[in-house]
């Protein structure tokens, strides 16, 4: 008998600030995650948090046109409105809880430059902001005693009379599936990124959240939004920050020039993502690269400084290529990052379907349209975190029980007993890397409509192979088999998303950058696609739109 | 080959079999050796609890005083050794620190430059003196003796400042000096465990579990005796193995603990009362009696 | 290269919990590391086999393991650095931990020791506008307990978790330090008496320098320890075994410039601790049976004096 007032999917910075916000406010909430919450993928941001903070003279409409520039002018301007006014006071409040925030020379909180903004308003605990803040508020939840289901994986919503009403999840230290009942289900179970191959993203980025609302009615809104990071890696993928470049690292192609003055002369390295990603894949696609990267140069920064401000890179450089960053450059080249695209949500959480919420990156608010800039995202999560939070609380009022029903529980042990007695067929892991590779072909950093129909048909392919995986671990106890096997499932519904969102929108936008229609088109496309499951139709979608919503800022040319 | 020879308080102290075989050891294979009788104790990580400078000014000491003589500096402890290598690689890193420490040494006219190198007898003979040379001073093989080996946390961690990455025979020395003897490395999972000495006087009852632990789980493997670098691990584990053993596994103290002249000497033919063999809590009886019956090499 | 792993196996449900070795040979690209491998085998071979793995970026803390004996975070060891001749490699769960299946190990232990150092924030007084001020120093300073990712790796080798599982442990500690060195907190005195008084509290810590030598993050907990140690004492912290032992080294130093091991026993049972000096007498007698009790006057080391000199600029420097 698991019920709770709120119910929070996934222990990472969105629903850690959710949860916190609902104890303080006395409700009976609890969260669910299938990581412990320390192992969440939002540990894995580094650069920083952005808030403009007006007692030094930043104002929000800077924040918020930087932002609405930034995402191409597909953000709803009324969300990025909200977002850049509570910025200052969700980052103050995650300071006092303790975070070590990086400092100026009084004692106040310091800040670095980040991409899109040409004031430095991007607060920093060296390059672990995401892990600083994430242990952080874990130890508010120690504190408040929050109740955490760890390690239990949601395998379905539970819908009745069109409100979401719990979940049914199995608990991988047993086995055991059970419900979970709760008045209101917050979503905020991260991102996407292993729908992609490769991708900075942990392995267990798995669309989870998206699917799940998905499935449930829930529209996914411009999916087709897909970041590609400038900076991850060479061979190995990891994110590098962009704090290396706020700090003033610089992009080098084979000829030692840096490229971007070709294309955003002002802001150089410093351009929005989606600019420089272009611009880097265009030289390595030209023959400027080497082996397929372009160079970050840090040397101009100095030992001491990049020890001091950029010490987490430096420990990856060093320990996985093995390369000094104070002595060479490091190699690097776009890899899928962050989805912009998710489930649609109003300014306050709200999703379509009433007791269901969404925060975080699984979350379309829009505040980051087409193309997210740096240190938003974290600032995404504990302010809508937040408010999802509040306007739960407010909900939950007028539901007077929790759902009875067993049914979804009965109907689900069925199924996932099915997928385990499967007889012998492919694995999963082999429809996952052939679905991955064909998504990154085809959805890449550059798209046309071949390459667009390539994905599709790939991905038509995995689908109807679906029914043949099977299951080799048909054991209880922690079987990582059985949740990969879920975990494909999920990622196949965002990959159709992704798929649908991107054959519709016929301009180029922020990140969906076709090379067969180059330019934006706000007479037709300022509107946001949105992606329904409808088993009716052809690839199993139905895609509707939406318009974007304008208060102060018409769209203009994006320069950088 | 010379060195600054620094014996360390305890071999001084509590364990002088240890002394009094290393000297004979050494004088046996030629090694010249000039006692740093002026040294200090190296604070073996307690006195740096207290107050760490103090205890890197002390060794900072004493290796300015070999680098005076132009000797590298040997020692007889694996606490000694790690911790006189953690204070080397602290001020090598730091030429600050290293000349606020000189400062105070002024006034005995020292001054560290930072050249001098610390090594146990244990790598001053599989690496100075090379383990074939070695093998040819001892007369008679100890085969069938089966030895475990106990290293001693310092001597083994932290390994960067032990410069394990350029020595990686440093890294199963203890087994490599067993096997030259002729005898069988008795392997167990707590060789470079803790032996429980820093606690004896703080948690005896756990210090007396690692004990009893090792002790205990080296005998059930088979072991004859035990051989360790460091004579703090050896008051713990000699020592103190009557009470461990009974308190914890309600067994006897059977475990003979040696030291490494010890292990060495006993190859090389010398007899108990050289190497002070009767010295110890746990009687090593039986590993003489072992070793006497074995044939001499002709 | 080749890959070849021995892993250790665990199946609670298989006749009441059977372990067993797994063999397992692959083909990887040379510069794999143990993660890599074990997923490939996860992925290509063996289905069955249970393990946790997240970011492949050493930040998420998931995938620890021990590897030929030593904790490790298998996703920054790379399998030619360890096995540069494809040696095999023996791969068991974290220690100190109760195993849930094969390289799964129960959070449990390790989060139960956190929570006993109360890891949050103590302020007494919230700013009336804006942040708390800090210099970027002293959070800088934190930066070392921050990298911690809660991997556990100094939980599973630490030794005196291997014979009391009361020790709060590396993690717990390094995490109080940071607490105690944030300008913000203001329990530092309430949290270093508790640490200090605690059983399995600061002075349980062998100085092994295991947990130093394994973490992956360079948190360094054995440090963090040794520093709570000094904050302790320098806060009137005096009333421990712990806190005399080190006392009688320190002085015990100064006045003979080397170490008198019989005094050192004797202050750190504590003089007026009938029960503990008893305790020293059968070692006692034993060792003057073997004519090596330590003298009752100490040995000093030449011109001793010269320490005290040294003892006594470091002092006043310091006052």
């Amino acid at each position: 008998m698991y019920k709770h007032d709120v119910l929070i999917i996934g222990g990472g910075l969105a629903g850690l600030r959710a949860a916190v916000e609902v104890t303080r406010a006395g409700g009976d909430v609890a969260v669910i995650s299938k990581v412990h919450p320390v192992r969440s993928h939002s540990n894995a941001a580094q650069g920083g948090i952005n808030a403009p903070l007006t007692d030094r003279g930043d104002d929000w409409e800077g924040h918020a046109y930087d932002t609405i520039k930034g995402s191409d002018f597909l953000a709803d301007q009324d969300a990025v409105e909200v977002m850049s006014v509570e910025a200052g006071d969700a980052v103050l409040e995650l300071e006092r809880m303790g975070v070590i925030f990086s400092r100026g020379d009084d004692g106040k909180l310091g800040t670095r430059r980040f991409g899109g903004q040409k004031i430095a308003r991007t607060f920093f605990v060296g390059a672990i902001t995401g892990s600083a803040i994430l242990h952080v508020l874990f130890e508010q939840a120690l504190k408040l005693g929050l109740n955490v289901y760890e390690e239990w994986f949601v395998t379905k919503l539970i819908i009745e009379d069109g409100r979401c009403r719990g979940v049914v999840a199995i608990d991988l230290k047993t086995g055991e599936i059970h419900t979970i009942k709760a008045k209101a289900v917050i979503m905020a179970a991260g991102g996407a990124g292993r729908v992609f191959e490769p991708s900075t993203n942990a392995l267990i980025c798995t669309g989870d959240g998206l699917a799940l609302a998905y499935q449930a009615g829930a529209p996914l809104m411009d999916m087709e939004m897909i970041q590609y990071h400038p900076t991850t890696l060479a061979r190995t993928g990891i994110l590098m920050s962009e704090a290396a470049r706020g700090e003033g690292a610089h992009l080098l192609n084979a000829d030692g020039e840096r490229f971007m003055e070709k294309t955003a002369p002002d802001y150089m390295e410093l351009a929005s993502r989606d600019v420089v990603s272009r611009a880097e894949q265009t030289e390595i696609d030209e023959g400027r690269g080497i082996d397929g990267n372009v160079l970050l140069d840090l040397r101009h920064l100095g030992r001491d400084f990049i020890e001091q401000r950029l010490g987490y890179l430096q420990e990856v450089s060093v320990e996985f290529l093995g390369i000094d960053m104070a002595e060479q450059p490091v190699p690097v080249q776009p890899g899928m990052h962050y989805i912009m695209g998710g489930i649609k949500t109003d300014i306050d959480g709200a999703t379509n379907v009433p007791g269901l919420y969404a925060a975080g990156e699984c979350a379309n608010v829009s505040v980051h349209g087409a193309n997210r800039l740096g240190a938003n995202s974290l600032l995404d999560t504990v302010v809508f975190g937040r408010r999802s939070a509040v306007h739960a609380i407010e909900y939950i009022k007028s539901v007077d029980d929790h759902s009875a029903s067993e049914e979804e529980l009965a109907s689900e042990q069925v199924r996932l007993q099915a997928l385990l007695d499967r007889p012998k067929g492919e694995r999963v892991a082999t429809l996952r890397n052939d679905m991955a590779r064909g998504m990154t072909r085809g959805i890449g950093v550059f798209r046309d409509q071949s390459s667009m129909e390539g994905a599709l048909e790939n991905l038509e392919n995995v689908k109807s192979r679906m029914s043949g995986f099977s299951i080799e671990n048909k054991g209880k106890i922690f079987n990582t088999d059985l949740m990969f096997g879920l975990e494909l499932e999920f990622m196949v519904d965002c990959a159709e998303a992704v798929v649908a969102g991107a054959l519709t929108r016929k301009e180029s936008r922020g990140a969906h950058f076709r090379t067969d229609i180059t330019e934006r088109d706000d007479d037709n496309w300022l509107k946001h696609t949105l992606v329904y499951k409808d088993e009716t139709q052809e690839h199993g979608t139905r895609v509707e739109t939406s318009d974007v919503k304008i208060t102060q800022w018409q769209p203009v040319k994006r320069v950088y | 080959m010379k060195y600054a020879f620094y014996p360390g308080c305890v071999a001084r102290g509590g364990a002088p079999e240890l002394y009094d075989s290393a000297l004979a050891v050494m004088d046996r294979l030629d090694i010249e050796h000039v006692e740093l009788t002026k040294a200090a104790c190296t604070g073996a990580g307690v006195l740096q609890e207290k107050n760490l400078k103090m205890g890197d000014i002390l060794n900072v000491r004493t290796f300015a005083m070999a680098e005076q003589m132009g000797l590298p500096i040997m020692v007889l402890c694996s606490t000694c050794q790690g911790v006189m290598a953690q204070a080397n690689h602290r001020v090598k890193r730091d030429p600050e620190y290293l000349a606020e420490i000189n400062k105070h040494l002024e006034d005995e006219g020292l001054e560290y430059k930072g050249t001098t190198s610390v090594k146990h007898l244990l790598w001053v003979l599989i690496e100075d003196i090379g383990l074939d040379k070695l093998k040819e001073t001892f007369t008679r093989e100890l085969t069938g003796m089966n030895m475990a080996p106990f290293y001693g946390c310092y001597m083994v961690r932290p390994s960067d400042a032990l410069e394990f990455s350029s020595n990686p025979q440093r890294e199963t020395s203890l087994e490599d000096l067993i096997q030259s003897v002729g005898g069988n490395v008795t392997d167990f999972a707590g060789k470079t465990a803790c032996c429980g000495f820093p606690i004896l006087f703080i948690n005896q009852a756990n210090s007396m579990k690692m004990v009893a632990n090792h002790t205990g789980t080296a005998k059930d493997l088979g072991a004859d005796a035990m051989v360790t670098p460091c004579p703090l691990c050896h008051l713990n584990l000699d020592g103190y193995q009557p009470k461990a053993r009974r308190q914890v596994r309600g067994d006897k103290a059977d475990l003979p603990v040696i030291h490494v002249p010890q292990l060495i000497g006993l190859a090389m033919g010398m007899n108990e009362k050289t190497l002070g063999l009767k010295k110890h809590i746990v009687s090593t009886k039986k590993i003489v009696r072992m070793a006497e019956a074995l044939p001499s090499k002709v | 290269m080749q890959a070849n792993l021995k892993v250790k196996r665990f199946d609670p449900a298989d006749e009441g919990g059977k372990t067993w070795w797994q063999e397992y040979k692959v083909d990887v690209h040379p510069d794999s590391t143990v993660l890599d491998s074990l997923i490939q085998i996860r992925e290509q071979d063996d289905g069955t086999l249970a393990l946790r793995c997240a970011c492949r970026a050493s930040i998420c803390g998931s995938c620890g393991m021990k590897v030929n004996g030593d904790a490790k975070l298998v996703c920054k060891t790379r399998v030619v650095d360890i096995a540069p001749n494809g040696e095999q490699l023996v791969i068991e769960p974290m220690g100190n931990q109760h195993v849930i299946r094969d390289l799964v190990v129960s959070l449990d232990t390790f989060f139960s020791q956190i929570q006993r150092v109360d890891p949050f924030l103590q302020p007494d007084h919230v700013p009336e506008q804006g942040e708390y001020i800090a210099s970027n120093d002293s959070m800088e300073n934190l930066l070392t307990s921050m990298n911690c990712i809660m991997c556990g790796c100094c939980v599973s080798d630490c030794t005196v978790l291997e014979v009391d599982a009361n020790f709060i442990g590396p993690a717990a500690l390094a995490k109080a330090w940071r607490f105690t060195e944030d300008p913000r907190d203001s329990k530092r005195d309430e949290r270093l008496k508790v640490l200090n008084d605690e059983a399995g509290g600061i002075w349980d810590c062998t100085r092994c320098l295991k947990c130093v030598e394994v973490c992956p993050k360079g948190v360094a907990p054995m440090d963090r320890i040794m520093e709570l140690r000094e904050s302790a004492i320098e806060a009137g912290n005096t009333n421990t075994p712990g806190y005399h032992h080190t006392e009688s080294f320190y002085n015990s130093v100064k006045k003979n410039g080397r170490l008198d091991e019989t005094r050192l026993a004797m202050d750190s049972a504590g003089w007026t601790n009938i029960p503990r000096l008893l305790d020293l007498v059968p070692i006692g007698i034993a060792a003057m049976r073997k004519g090596k009790l330590p003298p009752l006057i100490p040995h000093k080391s030449e011109d001793h004096k010269k320490v005290k000199d040294l003892y006594d600029n470091v002092e006043g420097e310091s006052s």
